[in-house]
């Protein structure tokens, strides 16, 4: 995996970062800040459980800058630094995950790794704990979460070193009056 | 329609602003990479299993390593190198290279949610493919 850029930042005077490059597509670029916006300002699915799948797919796909970033929304719903230890492989066993969280990871192992694994009580055990409109943004979430990570990697936008990051939640932008 | 955007009929606005975003990554390639960006979600779904691999004998070398790269996404993505990635930044420009990175994940990413089975687990009838 590649720490070097392996394309140029878009803005002037700013490094290689993903903001930067995508501003070479400043139309993909917008329109994804838009649905990002959307996507974590609807509480139809909590942001605890948005973060804790997106935490779990940075693990899997080794998404070092992924992995260092914290939403403050959903460090505002009890989501520290303990729980976040947890979502490793045998979260199953964990006191600090709730049951629909680790419902919601297994969506996120089998949407990410292996389809079977959700099949039978797994399946069960996220309809159970979801509803479909909570799924379909789940689904939505760990779909963006995967290519982000995966576009990012490839593009050598990886961190070769980077703290933890508490930044604000994406937010649908307001017109400029 | 991908299983994403199928999944997400209870929320029209979040909906369109999905096939806003897919439908900007797929434009930034077009018109004059039109076809690329079929042949790459075809490309990706053989990976996946999900139909018949592009007929690569007619393309030009350039779209060929295109969907070689974008074959890498799926279960490869880390062990791409910097000389692969450098071929298709060559073919494609670097803006052009940005936009096919996101196409070629997103790719990957709809395949799975589609083997999920995320329309039917949220509630629509049938799981279309990618």
């Amino acid at each position: 995996m590649s720490t070097i850029p392996r394309v140029s930042s878009g803005v002037a005077g700013e490094p290689a970062h993903f903001g930067s490059v995508l501003a070479h597509q400043p139309e993909i670029a917008e329109s994804f800040f838009a649905l990002y916006g959307r996507f974590w300002g609807s509480d139809v699915l909590s942001a605890r459980i948005k973060e804790v799948a997106r935490m779990r797919n940075a693990r899997v796909t080794e998404c070092g800058f992924c992995r260092n970033v914290r939403f403050d929304k959903a460090l505002g719903q009890g989501l520290g630094e303990e729980v976040v230890d947890d979502i490793t492989d045998g979260y199953e066993t964990s006191a600090r995950l709730t049951d629909a969280e680790k419902a919601a990871l297994k969506f996120t192992d089998a949407l990410i790794h292996d389809p079977d694994l959700l099949t039978g009580d797994a399946r069960a055990a996220l309809q159970r704990h979801l509803t479909p409109a909570q799924i379909a943004e789940l689904g939505l979430g760990v779909t963006l979460f995967l290519a982000l990570a995966k576009a990012l990697i490839t593009m050598g936008l990886e961190p070769e070193a980077m703290d933890r990051t508490v930044l604000p939640t994406p937010a649908v932008l307001e017109a400029a009056a | 329609m991908s299983a994403v955007c199928a999944a997400l009929a209870g929320d029209p606005v979040l909906a369109a602003h999905y096939a806003d975003f897919r439908g900007k990554t797929e434009a930034a390639l077009a018109p004059a990479l039109v076809a690329l960006v079929a042949l790459v979600r075809q490309a990706v779904a053989a990976v996946h299993g999900m139909g018949a691999a592009p007929e690569e004998s007619a393309l030009d070398e350039g779209t060929k390593l295109c969907l070689a790269y974008a074959r890498r996404m799926p279960f490869e993505h880390t062990a791409i190198t910097d000389a692969e990635a450098a071929a298709v930044v060559a073919h494609l420009g670097e803006a052009g290279f940005v936009a096919f990175s996101v196409l070629a994940a997103l790719a990957d990413a709809e395949c799975r949610a589609a083997l999920v089975g995320v329309a039917e687990l949220a509630g629509v009838e049938a799981n279309p493919t990618p």
